[in-house]
């Protein structure tokens, strides 16, 4: 896990909505993938779910229908086990996107091919792989999108992102993000609501998500 | 009979889930679920959950206490926050099929030390930090606390809280990170 070039950090409300629980699936699996490499959102995370747990606490409390003096009928169902862990699917890469369920790699575009994750709910997560180079297909936001780089490098509106760093726009791209550097761009993209133009557009299409 | 549960509890919370993870104690269980019970089914109902979905998931919500008391760690989570984060991760398995990676991360560090054993050194730090945190949000300038309240409280993404209370997402998200700098800030040296 390495910390050291990470300069572009997910937004305060966005790690607040991850630890919230109200972030959709595929958005917080990009920010989880962030998380896992920064321990100063680790940090803000848990202050967030501290919140949580304060706010918790502050509750007035519901009137519950169980008996909470006969709780040994409700350990009765205490036997079940917990779902089993999510095995590790692809060991080349990092957590947690190496738990995590996908379809096979599409070509979107020259140089550009799309996987994407299944991780349901009300948005989409997919891996992105440019080569140098090439531009990360052009689309329009209806809603919110984060992308975490994974490997190599691209460029966005004037900065410059690196593995480990995430990107969070607002509204349209005015020119695409560019993959830099020699080796191929990898990145996971959440979004919910954005409409790609060209290739990807069809793929969108097709549902080949 | 339980002693009546108080919010000044916090620190007797995190031994009863240790006594349930040392030796399955019934009794710290239904002094548990006897306070956080019926506050997880208030945050279900205040959500919008149905009374009767609200009640199945207060009471999964302290099974699952019970079934993952060993996992808990002082030195990492208050017990009002780590019961927080897994009434979250139900409700998000339940109500939207949907698994919070906070899982998928912690099965990965599982993974890696599973030799590692709690230190409970860090618990008053853990209760430190909750109680700086409840006196820091009780002095928020009251539309930073009900940006907050309405991410945690009404299950709303800033998209969502954007269009409901009619103001530009940027407004949004500036107050949540307003918020946080000053929650962090109260934090200081306990984070």
């Amino acid at each position: 896990m390495t910390t050291t070039t990470i300069r572009h950090h997910p937004s305060e409300a966005t790690l607040l909505a991850y630890a919230a629980g109200t972030l959709p699936a595929a958005l917080a699996l990009v920010a989880a993938t962030h998380l896992a490499r920064c321990p100063v959102c680790r940090d803000m995370v848990a202050a967030a779910e501290a919140i949580g747990g304060t706010l918790l606490d502050s509750l007035s409390p519901a009137e519950m229908e169980v008996d909470v003096a006969a709780v040994d009928q409700v350990l009765e169902r205490a036997g079940l086990p917990p779902a089993a862990p999510a095995p590790v699917l692809h060991p080349d890469l990092a957590p947690p996107l190496n738990r995590v369920r996908m379809g096979r790699w599409w070509p979107i575009g020259r140089g550009v091919r799309w996987r994407p994750l299944h991780v349901g709910g009300r948005a989409w997560a997919g891996l992105l792989l440019a080569q140098p180079g090439r531009s990360i297909p052009s689309h329009g936001h209806a809603g919110l999108e984060l992308t975490c780089l994974l490997s190599g490098g691209f460029r966005d509106g004037g900065e410059e992102y690196a593995a480990g760093d995430v990107a969070e726009p607002v509204g349209e791209h005015d020119t695409p993000p560019v993959a830099i550097g020699a080796e191929p761009c990898l990145c996971v993209v959440g979004f919910e609501g954005m409409r790609f133009h060209g290739w990807l557009g069809l793929a969108q299409r097709l549902g080949r998500w | 009979m339980n002693r009546p549960p108080a919010a000044s509890d916090a620190a007797d919370h995190a031994a009863l889930i240790l006594a349930i993870a040392q030796r399955q104690d019934r009794a710290a269980f239904a002094t548990l679920f006897a306070y956080f019970a019926p506050r997880v089914k208030a945050w279900m109902l205040r959500a919008g959950v149905p009374p009767t979905g609200a009640e199945e998931l207060a009471q999964e919500t302290l099974l699952m206490v019970w079934r993952k008391a060993k996992l808990f760690d002082p030195a990492r989570a208050g017990a009002s926050t780590w019961i927080f984060a897994i009434a979250r991760n139900l409700r998000l398995d339940v109500l939207r099929r949907e698994r919070h990676p906070s899982e998928l991360l912690a099965e990965e560090a599982a993974d890696e030390d599973a030799e590692t054993a709690p230190a409970a050194d860090h618990a008053f730090d853990q209760r430190e930090r909750e109680v700086r945190i409840r006196a820091a949000l009780a002095t928020l300038p009251v539309e930073q606390a009900t940006v907050i309240r309405k991410a945690f409280f009404e299950d709303k993404a800033h998209g969502d809280i954007e269009k409901e209370l009619g103001i530009p997402l940027g407004t949004v998200k500036s107050r949540m990170r307003l918020a946080m700098n000053r929650l962090r800030a109260a934090l200081g040296d306990v984070v």
